[in-house]
């Protein structure tokens, strides 16, 4: 059954690693790849999206870089905790040394990661919360720090208004920590005079391109001053931007996560909206690479990296180009991430476009 | 019989049982749909101003063209649980097929309307002929659907063509295209089904299959033929949500199945199947979604924003039970009363 679950990626990663062992084994071999070989499993709680397409490239690309991996596997959860779930025991049980989680479901697949913590699979769960704690339920988590994001887009914000405005921040689902997150590290460098005038904490928009387009429309009618929109996830905003010509005002700045659709949206509105600025971080696709790296280095016996968290970094800002101005690539398609480390025609592969 | 006349005009007002009878949707929702424009007027005026419409009003009309085909299939006493899995693959058909490109359009949308064919037509094979329980039948077509998604997508979301944005994001005279869409549509819904021979041995199935069957009408033949043009219908909504946002989700139709449902209640379609209210349907789309435009105004915190709808939904539903009984209880009172008189 896993069988079917894997998917052309994991075949290409699989055939790459093959190829690559034989090529690149004599060339360098990075730190973190041990001398132990040992067979690796990737592990999406969703892996129906541009985002997750990309990141599931990336880090079957990233342990391809280790000629002692001579194993790799990929399965999908589709969303559904079950499944997420049955595919980790059935990974447990197939005898896999290492495996990498997007633990979608949060502390629901803990059980699971702890039973095959204890059968000697090294689990490495990352970027969601799966609570437990490392050496007990698992080996390591690799986190992302959606704090730091928040810090990045509140210096933003404080250069482009140091006398302070209103601001607009859209999160996804009602309540989701990466939202929270974000928010506390935006309030811990901005004061008072930036006022967040969306409902506590953030305006809820599910991620979703249609809903966004409805919460913006009714915000922006209702407020009539918006200096910043802040948002989780740039390319959704795509859809909803133009709703301000309806209102006849400019676009304002905008701090948010990169996107290929989005760099292009700039590029195209830039001059019949005076005030649209913008600012993204990386996605954070190469958070997987990290989390690949820890569970290689401790499956074969190799240095772990020296990070535990991944810090996305700044991408994009068009205000002073640093450290780069905005990217449009219109021969690429508009849902891959030219933040992310692996090649952009790679990734219009991944993304089957 | 004045004064009986009187009586019941202070109870419920505007309402005579006798005149009004056939019109009592339609007066719920135009009541409520004032009532709740006045209430956006004092307390969240932006939720009604041009550009807060503007913004809105797309949404309105795709729910308006979801909920007239389910009313379609729910007037023969069932349910379209495949809505979300047939607006989901008009989408992705129209977005993923033409490739962001204007020539490759209307045959992608061809295409779309084909398979939304099919999905209805094995629907109607299913209830209409052979007696599925029509829940069973539309859940399983739902997820051949999403099948049918994910293969032609892989999940993935796409741009759509610019010409597309235009047809269906577009403007004439202000109104937004969607809107006009929703207004032909139900047009034409209307029209055929209370001035058409077709339409009215429709609505005659719907209320009684039995006694229709007996006149000797083809009742398979109009239940299934429900099935179809509800799957026409989401296939035109889901073609223009791929134009009205930008990037649409391989699963746009996930949020509009409660929606469909809950414009064809408050519009005072029976779930047990009979006659149907286009307009009142139409204006039921536009109520809950400017309920929802008025909650983001008002500016509450989401799960409140989620209690106001299903509050609301259970007002609308409310007051129509009630009514039914009061008005069942007075006619009862009246004929009694009017055999004491008699005596």
């Amino acid at each position: 059954m896993l069988k079917e679950k894997m998917m052309t990626a994991a075949c290409a990663a699989a055939a790459l690693t093959m190829g690559l062992a034989a090529s690149t084994a004599l060339a360098e071999t990075p730190s973190w790849c041990g001398p132990n070989e040992a067979s690796l499993a990737l592990l999406d709680g969703f892996g129906g999206n541009s985002w997750r397409l990309v990141t599931t490239a990336s880090g079957a690309e990233e342990a391809a870089k280790c000629p002692s991996i001579t194993q790799y596997e990929y399965a999908d959860g589709q969303g559904d905790t079950q499944k997420a779930i049955s595919d980790i025991n059935s990974m447990a049980a197939r005898g896999i040394n290492a495996m990498v989680v997007f633990g979608d479901a949060g502390p629901a697949v803990l059980p699971a990661l702890t039973n095959a913590h204890r059968a000697g699979t090294i689990v490495v769960p990352y970027r969601v919360n799966v609570g437990g704690e490392e050496g007990v339920n698992y080996a390591k988590f690799i986190g992302s720090s959606f704090f730091e994001d928040g810090v990045s887009w509140g210096n933003w914000i404080k250069e482009i208004l140091p006398e302070g405005g209103n601001l607009l921040f859209l999160s996804g689902p009602a309540g989701n920590s990466q939202g929270i997150d974000e928010l506390a590290g935006m309030k811990s460098v901005l004061d008072d005079k930036y006022v967040f005038i969306n409902p506590e904490p953030f305006a809820v928009t599910n991620w979703d391109p249609s809903l966004t387009q409805q919460v913006l429309s009714a915000e922006i009618a209702k407020n009539d001053k918006i200096d910043v929109i802040v948002s989780d996830f740039g390319p959704s905003l795509v859809g909803a931007l133009p709703v301000f010509a309806e209102f006849g005002r400019s676009i304002p700045a905008l701090a948010t996560s990169d996107g290929n659709s989005l760099s292009c949206f700039w590029e195209q509105n830039k001059e019949a909206n005076p005030d649209f600025k913008l600012f993204t971080v990386a996605t954070g696709n190469d958070n997987v690479r990290l989390a690949v790296q820890w569970a290689v280095a401790l499956a074969t016996g190799g240095t772990p990296p020296a990070e535990e968290i991944f810090k996305a970094p700044v991408f994009e800002n068009s205000v002073t180009g640093e450290p780069n101005p905005v990217t449009c690539r219109p021969d690429l398609p508009g849902s891959i991430y030219l933040s992310a480390e692996m090649a952009d025609d790679a990734q219009a592969k991944a993304v089957g476009q | 019989m004045a004064q009986y006349h009187q009586a019941a005009g202070q109870d419920a007002p505007g309402l005579d049982l006798r005149s009004l009878k056939p019109a009592r949707g339609f007066v719920t929702v135009v009541i409520s749909t004032l009532a709740l424009i006045v209430v956006c007027a004092v307390f969240a005026p932006s939720a009604i101003s041009a550009g807060g419409l503007a913004g809105s009003l797309p949404f309105a009309a795709i729910i308006a063209i979801v909920g007239l085909g389910q009313m379609l299939v729910v007037q023969q006493g069932g349910f379209d649980l495949s809505l979300a899995g047939g607006v989901s693959l008009a989408v992705v058909i129209t977005t993923h097929m033409s490739g962001g490109d204007d020539a490759q359009l209307f045959t992608s949308i061809a295409f779309a309307f084909g398979c939304a064919v099919v999905a209805g037509v094995v629907n109607g094979l299913l209830v209409g002929v052979l007696r599925l329980n029509a829940i069973v039948a539309t859940i399983g077509m739902n997820a051949l659907l999403y099948g049918a998604v994910f293969a032609v997508s892989g999940g993935v979301p796409r741009i759509t063509t610019p010409l597309m944005a235009e047809i269906a994001g577009g403007k004439t005279l202000g109104i937004p295209h969607s809107v006009l869409f929703a207004l032909g549509i139900m047009l034409l819904v209307a029209f055929v089904l209370k001035k058409t021979v077709i339409g009215r041995r429709f609505e005659a199935i719907g209320a009684n299959p039995a006694a229709a069957h007996a006149a000797g009408l083809k009742v398979q033949l109009y239940q299934a033929m429900a099935y179809v043009f509800a799957q026409l219908h989401y296939c035109v909504a889901g073609i223009l949500i791929s134009g009205i946002t930008r990037e649409p989700t391989a699963f746009q139709g996930d949020s509009l199945l409660l929606p469909s449902v809950a414009v064809v209640v408050l519009a005072g379609t029976s779930l047990l199947g009979g006659r149907g209210f286009p307009i009142s349907t139409v204006i039921a789309a536009f109520f809950l979604n400017q309920l929802s435009q008025f909650a983001l105004a008002v500016g509450v915190p989401f799960s409140a924003q989620t209690i106001i709808q299903a509050l609301a939904l259970v007002f609308g539903i409310g007051v129509y039970s009630l009514r039914w009984k009061q008005a069942a209880t007075k006619r009862a009172l009246k004929s009694k009363m009017e055999e004491t008189d008699n005596a």
